[in-house]
């Protein structure tokens, strides 16, 4: 009887230290994606939490080294972000993944809510009859992370939440 | 609703009350057995009503059933059907959440487009799984369909930024279902500020167009939801609004500093207005972080013998990820607990009286605990209430009495205004 006890409360003290890393803020990003066929451009933005993208590129949530969006932003950092990104998002249209290369990037809000903005953007002449994301950013890093995707195509709107779990979804049009 | 044995809560409590009694049989874990099954009673009884999750967000999620019981570690999922059951959580509010975008008319028609799709994902999801489920649109519906062994379903908006800037959305969200609107989110909106928007004050509170909105859902019988605003919000709702108030999520400020809380003057004219504070689960508004220096030691001598990131192959990356993984499971953040909830708890009855606090975890939207990370736990609340003397009748409005009161004045000011024409 004792023994059975024991070993039940070793299981639970065992889910202890999830629980406990858990107890952080929502894990969260958002994409948005963007398409008119008559403009034939496709838009892809991410904004991501900017001690996430330091964590997952260089180890350290708040590491000044890659210095994104400042004067002194390193030679390297587009290049480790988009390393990270494509192994971890993707866009297909029409079941061709599109080459992401970074147009733009900006930061918003401040302290641990500072978010970097990634902006991409991509031609698609052919229609449009599929889009698949794949979204698993920073589930490398957090188990409990989440990716909102927003789809505005041809004027319909549609939400996705993808993770570790359930990490691609496609829409057809 | 406290059947089912294999709870892991539950079975913690035995297990460690049994453990104990093998080795001491004292009288005083025969008096916490009694305690335990004494809440757990309580619980079962009284309606329990949590005012806010982000579970639309799950719903969104492709293959997510809410039928399932699905495991909090996997993806941090804290709500479905079967967790309700198994925690004795009566009813809930889901919360369509959509975040704050651009304030122009493409940002709000693509709002409204993303609330309505998470609107009609709770609605169906009632519809689907309408055996264990009822979708509740009036306060006695928790009620009613509690007594029919089912879960209640009710419909939040948070953030009021899918009412862009037509008045006439409110009516519509209101016959979608929806029974309370938070105003704003972390971003200043066009009908309020943010308490976290790091440009600071755009409106000096409630916009004109905001006090439209409070109006609107004074007439229409929405419940004003104060929280994610910035204290002005605060101060302007219980101006504006001709019916209570509730804040669905949000703590107390002396206990916690943090500009999500409420200051004691917020709670006293809280009680003065009627209105409710309903207590979050989320561990930052619970509790100062405490320092965790063997992590922070550990973490940062590991960084030291570090090779420069752009010179490591992709195994290297990955084996220093695992090494970094291995520290923050040996070293875990102390969390935030029941007790914390139940201090801010005592604080706010100090301050504004019984009549005036709640519940609202905001599970799956950030919310969940040690002894509440899901909702399958919340009996946990009930537990640590009762073993700080808390009376059957007091847990029973901090538990939806309080909530269901202020939902009743609500309608009933909309059903005058509505009369007087």
């Amino acid at each position: 009887m004792y023994s059975i006890l024991y070993v039940m409360i070793l299981l639970v003290e065992a889910a202890t230290p999830a629980a406990s890393a858990s107890s952080h803020p929502l894990r969260l990003s958002l994409c948005e994606i963007e398409y008119t066929s008559k403009q034939q451009l496709m838009t892809i933005n991410l904004k991501l939490f900017l001690t996430d993208v330091n964590e997952a590129l260089v180890f350290d949530p708040y590491s000044k080294e890659l210095a994104f969006c400042q004067p002194n932003e390193s030679a390297k950092a587009d290049q480790l972000l988009l390393d990270y990104l494509n192994k971890f998002f993707y866009v297909k249209t029409n079941g061709k993944k599109v080459e992401l290369k970074i147009q733009r990037k900006k930061l918003s809000g401040e302290g641990d809510n500072t978010a970097l903005w990634v902006y991409f953007e991509h031609k698609q002449g052919q229609s449009l009859t599929s889009l698949e994301i794949k979204n698993a950013v920073f589930t490398d890093l957090f188990f409990d992370q989440n990716n909102i995707v927003y789809a505005h195509i041809n004027g319909k709107s549609k939400s996705l939440m993808l993770n570790k779990k359930t990490s691609a979804h496609q829409l057809t049009f | 609703m406290f059947h089912k044995l294999h709870h892991i809560s539950y079975l913690f409590f035995l297990c460690a009350f049994l453990m104990v009694s093998c080795n001491a049989g004292s009288e005083s874990d025969s008096a916490e057995e009694e305690l335990v099954q004494r809440a757990l009673e309580i619980h079962d009884r009284v309606l329990t009503v949590d005012t806010h999750a982000d579970t639309p967000l799950r719903m969104i999620q492709p293959g997510f059933d809410m039928a399932e019981r699905h495991d909090p570690k996997e993806t941090g999922s804290k709500v479905d059907y079967p967790r309700m059951k198994e925690g004795g959580l009566d009813a809930i509010f889901f919360a369509a959440f959509v975040a704050q975008d651009i304030r122009d008319d493409d940002g709000n028609t693509r709002a409204k487009a993303l609330c309505l799709q998470m609107i009609d994902s709770i609605v169906s999801s009632t519809q689907k799984n309408a055996d264990i489920v009822g979708l509740a649109l009036n306060p006695d519906d928790a009620y009613a369909i509690e007594k029919e062994g089912k879960r209640a379903i009710y419909i939040g908006i948070e953030n009021g930024y899918p009412i862009g800037s037509d008045i006439s959305n409110v009516a519509e969200y209101y016959e979608k279902g929806v029974r309370y609107i938070t105003l704003v989110h972390s971003s200043n909106n066009d009908l309020a500020d943010s308490a976290t928007d790091p440009d600071g004050t755009e409106h000096g509170g409630i916009s004109e167009f905001g006090a439209e909105v409070v109006k609107e859902m004074n007439r229409l019988g929405i419940m004003v939801d104060v929280s994610h605003g910035n204290d002005s919000v605060f101060y302007d709702a219980i101006e504006l609004s001709k019916a209570p108030i509730i804040a669905s999520h949000s703590n107390a400020r002396a206990v916690t500093k943090h500009d999500r809380n409420m200051t004691d003057e917020m709670l006293q004219l809280m009680a003065k207005n009627g209105g409710v504070v309903q207590l979050t689960m989320l561990a930052d508004y619970l509790r100062t972080a405490p320092p965790n220096p063997e992590r922070d030691s550990a973490v940062a001598a590991l960084r030291a013998s570090m090779k420069p990131v752009s010179e490591m192959t992709p195994e290297e990356r990955t084996a220093l990820r695992e090494s970094f993984q291995a520290l923050n499971e040996k070293y875990p953040a102390p969390p935030a607990t029941v007790k914390h909830v139940a201090d801010h708890i005592d604080h706010i009855v100090k301050v504004a009286g019984i009549d005036h606090v709640g519940i609202g975890c905001d599970f799956d939207g950030g919310g969940g605990i040690e002894g509440v990370f899901d909702a399958s736990e919340v009996m946990n609340i009930t537990i640590e209430l009762v073993r700080r003397g808390y009376t059957e009748e007091q847990i029973e409005k901090i538990w939806g009495g309080n909530l269901i009161r202020v939902f009743k004045e609500v309608q009933a000011v909309a059903s005058e205004i509505q009369a007087a024409g």
